[in-house]
C-alpha cells in the first residue's frame, strides 16, 4: 500500500463505507473522495483500495453495477446495501469510542 | 469497553445470514471464473483510463503499479480464493511431479515403506496393548495372587480353599471367580485327543463380563457336587475348528476323559481366559485343598472401590488366613494385578514399545529422505518461484506452493503404504507367531487409520517444511538474474547436511538396537541348557482320572515305558511331569537345618520340584554326579490312604545341594520339603548337575526330583534316540494304541524344536528390529548418496577450474568424500549418545549384553561410516571424470 499515514487495521473499510454513505461512486472516485475528506492523509492505492472493495462486495456490504463515468467511461459504480449501512453505523460509533478513548488517554 | 477493535471486515461478514451471500459469491467465483476474472480486467481497465484522464500517462501508469499484484491480491480476498488456489497448485504439482518421477516415485515409495511398516507395527500395538479387554467394564478387574513375602515369594498361584476363604471374606469385590488349567482326553470322535481345558468357578464367566454367544453361562447348581458336573462350554476357536462352527451344537455331549458332558454355550472369541478350547465348572466343596498353589483367581472389585482400598481389605482375610491355617498360610498375603496387565508380559510390552519406536524412527527418516529430495528440487526450482513471487504471490502462497507437493508426496506413499499394509498384516498374522498377544485381532481399524493419517500429514509437513521455508527468502533478482545456475546457498547446504546428521544419528539408533538384540539372541542360544536337546523326542500322554481312581496309572506306565526302551533305536526314555522348557513349573520351598544354622542367607530357596521316572536323567542327559538314581524300590513322597508315611527320598540339583549344605556331602542327609506347607522331611540319595528347566533366558534352576509312584505319575516322555527322533513317533504311537487305544499321543516335538520355540519372541524382535536396521541404512545411504551427488553436481565448474589448476583426481575424491562425511560423523556421536541414553529402556529385552556393549557400539560405528564411504565415493568417481573444458564452458 503504504498510505502516507498507515492505516489502522479496518480503517480502509469504513472510510470506504463513509465515501459511499451519498451516492454509489466508482473506484477512482471512492479514492478520490478518501483523499479529499482526510485531507490528504490517505491515500489509497489500487493494490489495497480494490481488494477491500471486492472483498467487502462479497461480505454484501456493496453492490456493483457497471455505468458511466462522468468522462464518459464506462465504470463499475460500488454503493452501500442495507447491511453496508449498517456497518456504517456500527463501525462509526465505533470510531467514535476508540477517537474519544484515545483521546483521553493520550490527552 | 463493549466492542472488538479488531474490526476486520472479512471476518464480520462471515457473521448470521451473510453467510447466504457468501456462498453465492463462492458459487459465482468457482462457477463462471472467466466471467469474474473478465470482469476484474474491465475494471482495472477502466480504471487506469480513468487516471489517464485525468494528467499523465507516467503518472497513472506510476499510480496503478503492478496490474498482476493488483489482480492476485483481489483474488486472494475472493471467497473460495484458497480453494482455487489449492486447485491450481495441485495441479501444478502434479504436472511437476510428473515431469520428474525419479523424484516422485522414489519420495512416495520411501515413505510407502514407512508406512507399510509402522502401520502394521502399530496395528499390532494397538491390538496387544490398547484395545481393551474384551469384557465388560476392564477397568474394575483385578487378578488376585498369593504371596509369600517372608519367603521371598511375591507371586504364587492362589490354592482352592484359599480362592473360596477369599470369595466369601472380602468386602470389595462384587464377585471373586477362579480357574485351573488341564488338559483331559477327549475320545468318542475319531481318534482320542488331548483338550485344555479350563476349570472355572461356576461365577467366573459372569465375573468377568462374558456372555456365551451360543447357548447359556454356567449356573450354580451346574456346580453344586463340587468337581463333579457334567456340564461343558465351548470356545470360540474351537468351535469352529474342531465342530465346524456349528449353529445347533447347544445340547450335544462330548466324552471327556471317559464322562459324558453336555455342551450348554459357546463363548466370544478373544483373549486372555476364554481362549481355551473347552470350560467346564466346579464348585465349593469342602475338603478343598489349601496347600496346593495351582489357581488362577480373579475378582471385579465394586464400583467406587480401588485397588489400593482393596489391598488393604484382602490384608485382612490374609491375616485372618494366616492365623487359622499356619502350617499352609503362614505369611500370606495377596498381589492384585490390574487387568490391563493380562494381556502382555513385561517383556511382550517393552519389545512391543520398542517396535514401535523403531519403526516411528524409520517413518521419520524416509520423511528426512524425503525432505532432502525436495530440497534439491526446490533448489532448482527457485527461478519458478522468484517468477511468481515477482508476480505478486504472497509468502504465504508460495510455502503452500512448495508444500503442496510434499503433501502429495505424502499422500501418495500413505495411500500405497496403506495398501502394503493391507496385504502386509495378513501375511504376519499367517505366520501365526505366538510371540504377540492378540495378533489375531489386530487389524486397519480407526484408531490405526487415524494414526496413518496423523503420521501421513506430520510427515508431509515435516518433508516439507525445510523446503518451504527456504523457498520465499529467495531474493528474486538474484536468483532470475543467475538463471539455471544458482549458487546453493551456505544456508541450503548447512540444512541438507543437517538432515543427514539426523538421518545418520537415527539409523544408528535402530542400527544399535538391532545389534543389540542379535547379540543377545545369539548368547541365548549359545547358552549350555544342561540337559542334551539332540536326539530327543518330546511328548505328552494324559492318563485319565480314572487311572488314578483304579490306581492302574504306574502298571500303565511301567509297561509304556519298558516297551519303548525295547524299541531298535532308543537309548533310553524317561517320564517328567511337567515338559522341560515349556511346562508348567510347580515348586516348593525347600530346606536343610545345616542352612538354617548357619544362616547365610535367611529366606529358605525356593525350587522347582518334578516327579521322574528312574531313567529320566539318562533320557534327558544330565549326569549324575553323587550318590544315585531312583530305583523301584523309591516311593511316592505322597502317603497313600491307608498306608504309613513313605520313606521319602530326592535327587538335588548341583546348586541347590551346595546351598543346603554347603560344601559338604548331601547324601544321606535330610532336607524339609514343602516348607510352609506340609513341612515333610526327605533324604537326599543323589546330585545331578544344573539344568535350564525353565528355558535358556532363566539361567539353571533349582530343582528337586521325587520319584515317581502309584499316586505321583509323569505326563510328559523324553525319549533319546539313535537318529532323527522324529522317526519314533510312529512306532510309540502304535505301542501307545495298543495299551489303550482311547489316550492320545499329544505335543509332539523334538527337544530341539522345544528349544527353538522358547526362543521365538527374542527371534521375533531380532528379526524385525534388524530388518528395520536394515531399511534405515539404506535409506541413511540413499541419503547420502543424493546429497553428495546434487551438491557435487551443483559445483562442477568449481570441481572443473581445480582440475584445471592441476588438482589430481585423488584430491578431487578426497575432497568429496571428507565433504560427504562430515555430516555423517557428527550423526555417529549424535547416534552413540542418543543410543546410549536410550538403550537403558531397553534392558528387559537383553540377554548377556549390556545396554551399553562397546563391539556393538563399534561395529554400527564402522558399518555406517563405511557405508557413508561407499555412499560418497561413486558421485565423488564422478567427480573425478569431470572435464574442466566442458565444466568451464557451460558458465
Amino acid at each position: 500500500m503504504p498510505p502516507n499515514t498507515p492505516l489502522l487495521q479496518g480503517t480502509l473499510d469504513v472510510l470506504i463505507l463513509k465515501a459511499l454513505a451519498i451516492d454509489q461512486m466508482h473506484g477512482l472516485g471512492i479514492s478520490r473522495r478518501i483523499a479529499q475528506v482526510t485531507g490528504g492523509t490517505f491515500q489509497v492505492k489500487p493494490g489495497s483500495l480494490f481488494p477491500a472493495l471486492h472483498r467487502m462486495e462479497e461480505a454484501g456490504w456493496l453492490a456493483s453495477s457497471w455505468g458511466e463515468s462522468e468522462n464518459n467511461r464506462r465504470a463499475k459504480f460500488y454503493r452501500l446495501t442495507k447491511s453496508g449501512r449498517k456497518q456504517l453505523k456500527e463501525r462509526t460509533e465505533q470510531w467514535a469510542l476508540i477517537t474519544a478513548a484515545m483521546a483521553s488517554a493520550l490527552g | 469497553m463493549g466492542f472488538n477493535y479488531r474490526g476486520d471486515g472479512e471476518r464480520a461478514g462471515l457473521k448470521g445470514g451473510k453467510n447466504t451471500m457468501r456462498l453465492r459469491m463462492l458459487w459465482r467465483n468457482l462457477t463462471r471464473k472467466q466471467k469474474v476474472e473478465d470482469e476484474l480486467n474491465a475494471e482495472l481497465e477502466s480504471y487506469r483510463q480513468m487516471l489517464e484522464d485525468e494528467g499523465t500517462a507516467r503518472d497513472a501508469a506510476r499510480e496503478i503499479g503492478g496490474k498482476e499484484q493488483i489482480k492476485e491480491a483481489v483474488r486472494d480476498v475472493r471467497a473460495g480464493a484458497w480453494l482455487d488456489s489449492f486447485w491450481a497448485e495441485m495441479k501444478q504439482s502434479v504436472r511437476g511431479l510428473a515431469r520428474n518421477p525419479g523424484t516422485a516415485l522414489l519420495g512416495i515409495g520411501m515413505l510407502a515403506l514407512g508406512m507399510t511398516a509402522s502401520t502394521v507395527i502399530f496395528s499390532v500395538f494397538y491390538a496387544a496393548l490398547v484395545r481393551p479387554l474384551p469384557f465388560r467394564e476392564p477397568d474394575r478387574l483385578v487378578q488376585i495372587w498369593e504371596t509369600r513375602l517372608n519367603r521371598s515369594i511375591d507371586q504364587a498361584s492362589p490354592s482352592e480353599a484359599n480362592f473360596w476363604d477369599v470369595k466369601a471374606r472380602n468386602r470389595s469385590f462384587e464377585d471373586v471367580a477362579a480357574a485351573h488349567d488341564d488338559q483331559v482326553n477327549m475320545t468318542g470322535m475319531g481318534e482320542p485327543e488331548k483338550v485344555k481345558i479350563l476349570e472355572i468357578s461356576a461365577n467366573f464367566l459372569q465375573t468377568l463380563g462374558v456372555q456365551p454367544v451360543l447357548g447359556r453361562d454356567f449356573r450354580a447348581e451346574d456346580a453344586l457336587a463340587g468337581w463333579n458336573t457334567h456340564v461343558a462350554i465351548i470356545g470360540y476357536k474351537y468351535w469352529l475348528s474342531r465342530f465346524g462352527g456349528q449353529q445347533d451344537i447347544v445340547g450335544k455331549t462330548l466324552r471327556l476323559n471317559d464322562r459324558v458332558y453336555t455342551i450348554v454355550g459357546v463363548l466370544p472369541p478373544g483373549e486372555p481366559w476364554i481362549d481355551k478350547q473347552l470350560y467346564v465348572p466346579f464348585g465349593y466343596h469342602a475338603d478343598a485343598n489349601r496347600g496346593s498353589w495351582e489357581f488362577g483367581m480373579i475378582g471385579r472389585l465394586k464400583p467406587g472401590v480401588t485397588v489400593e482400598s482393596a489391598r488393604a481389605d484382602l490384608q485382612i482375610v490374609a491375616s485372618a488366613l494366616g492365623r487359622a491355617y499356619a502350617r499352609e498360610d503362614e505369611g500370606i498375603g495377596f498381589r492384585l494385578e490390574p487387568s490391563r496387565r493380562w494381556v502382555a508380559s513385561n517383556e511382550t510390552r517393552v519389545a512391543l514399545w520398542v517396535l514401535l519406536a523403531a519403526v516411528v524412527l524409520l517413518q521419520v527418516i524416509a520423511c528426512v529422505n524425503v525432505a532432502n529430495l525436495l530440497l534439491a528440487r526446490g533448489l532448482s526450482r527457485q527461478r519458478e518461484i522468484a517468477v511468481r513471487s515477482a508476480l505478486g504471490a504472497s509468502r504465504g502462497r508460495l510455502i503452500r506452493f512448495v508444500m503442496m507437493e510434499s503433501l502429495l508426496i505424502s499422500f501418495c506413499g500413505t495411500v500405497s503404504g496403506l495398501l502394503g499394509a493391507f496385504f502386509a498384516l495378513p501375511a504376519i498374522q499367517q505366520l501365526d507367531l505366538k510371540v504377540i498377544p492378540r495378533l489375531a485381532e489386530a487389524q486397519l481399524n480407526l484408531w490405526v487409520l487415524s494414526f496413518a493419517v496423523v503420521s501421513a500429514v506430520a510427515t508431509g509437513v515435516l518433508a516439507g517444511l525445510a523446503p518451504a521455508l527456504h523457498a520465499p527468502t529467495t531474493r528474486i533478482a538474484s536468483t532470475l538474474r543467475e538463471g539455471e545456475r544458482q549458487t546453493v546457498s551456505r544456508d541450503q547446504n548447512r540444512l541438507r547436511a543437517a538432515l543427514v546428521t539426523g538421518e545418520v544419528a537415527l539409523s544408528f539408533l535402530l542400527l544399535t538396537g538391532a545389534g543389540l538384540l542379535t547379540r543377545s539372541f545369539s548368547q541365548l542360544a549359545k547358552e549350555k541348557l544342561g540337559f542334551q536337546t539332540e536326539n530327543r523326542l518330546v511328548f505328552s500322554v494324559s492318563m485319565p482320572g480314572s487311572y488314578y481312581e483304579r490306581g492302574i496309572g504306574k502298571q500303565f506306565l511301567d509297561q509304556f515305558l519298558t516297551r519303548i526302551a525295547v524299541l531298535p533305536g532308543v537309548e533310553a526314555v524317561g517320564g517328567i511331569n511337567s515338559r522341560p522348557v515349556e511346562g508348567w513349573d510347580p515348586g516348593m520351598t525347600i530346606d536343610s537345618s545345616s542352612r538354617a544354622e548357619s544362616r547365610v542367607n535367611h529366606a529358605p530357596p525356593w525350587a522347582a520340584w518334578r516327579v521322574v521316572t528312574p531313567d529320566y536323567f539318562s533320557a534327558v542327559g544330565l549326569p549324575l554326579l553323587r550318590g544315585r538314581v531312583f530305583d523301584e524300590q523309591d516311593p511316592s513322597v505322597w502317603a497313600e490312604p491307608g498306608k504309613p508315611e513313605p520313606a521319602r527320598r530326592v535327587i538335588l540339583c548341583e546348586r541347590l545341594a551346595k546351598m543346603l549344605f554347603s560344601d559338604s556331602d548331601p547324601i544321606g542327609k535330610s532336607v524339609m520339603v514343602w516348607k510352609g506347607q506340609s513341612n515333610r522331611s526327605a533324604e537326599v540319595i543323589g546330585v545331578v548337575s544344573d539344568s535350564h528347566e525353565r528355558g535358556p533366558k532363566s539361567g539353571d534352576t533349582l530343582t528337586v526330583y521325587i520319584p515317581y509312584g502309584r499316586n505321583a505319575l509323569t505326563s510328559e516322555f523324553v525319549v533319546h534316540t539313535r537318529g532323527n527322533p522324529l522317526n519314533f513317533v510312529g512306532p510309540i504311537r502304535s505301542i501307545l494304541r495298543k495299551l489303550d487305544a482311547n489316550l492320545p499321543l499329544a505335543d509332539v516335538r523334538s527337544f530341539e524344536e522345544i528349544v527353538n520355540l522358547s526362543l521365538s519372541p527374542q527371534k521375533f524382535n531380532t528379526v524385525v528390529l534388524s530388518i528395520f536396521g536394515g531399511l534405515a541404512l539404506l535409506l541413511a545411504v540413499a541419503g547420502i548418496y543424493g546429497v553428495l551427488s546434487y551438491s557435487m553436481g551443483r559445483r562442477t565448474a568449481e570441481i572443473g577450474l581445480r582440475v584445471a589448476l592441476g588438482a589430481s583426481g585423488a584430491s578431487i575424491l578426497r575432497l568429496t568424500v571428507l565433504q560427504g562425511m562430515g555430516p555423517v560423523l557428527a550423526g555417529v556421536v549424535l547416534g552413540a549418545v542418543g543410543a546410549s541414553a536410550l538403550s537403558h529402556s531397553f534392558v528387559a529385552l537383553l540377554f548377556g549384553v549390556k545396554p551399553f556393549d562397546l563391539a556393538t557400539y563399534a561395529a554400527v560405528t564402522v558399518l555406517l561410516l563405511v557405508t557413508a564411504v561407499a555412499a560418497s565415493y561413486f558421485p565423488g568417481r564422478r567427480a573425478m571424470g569431470v572435464d574442466p573444458i566442458v565444466a568451464l564452458r557451460n558458465e
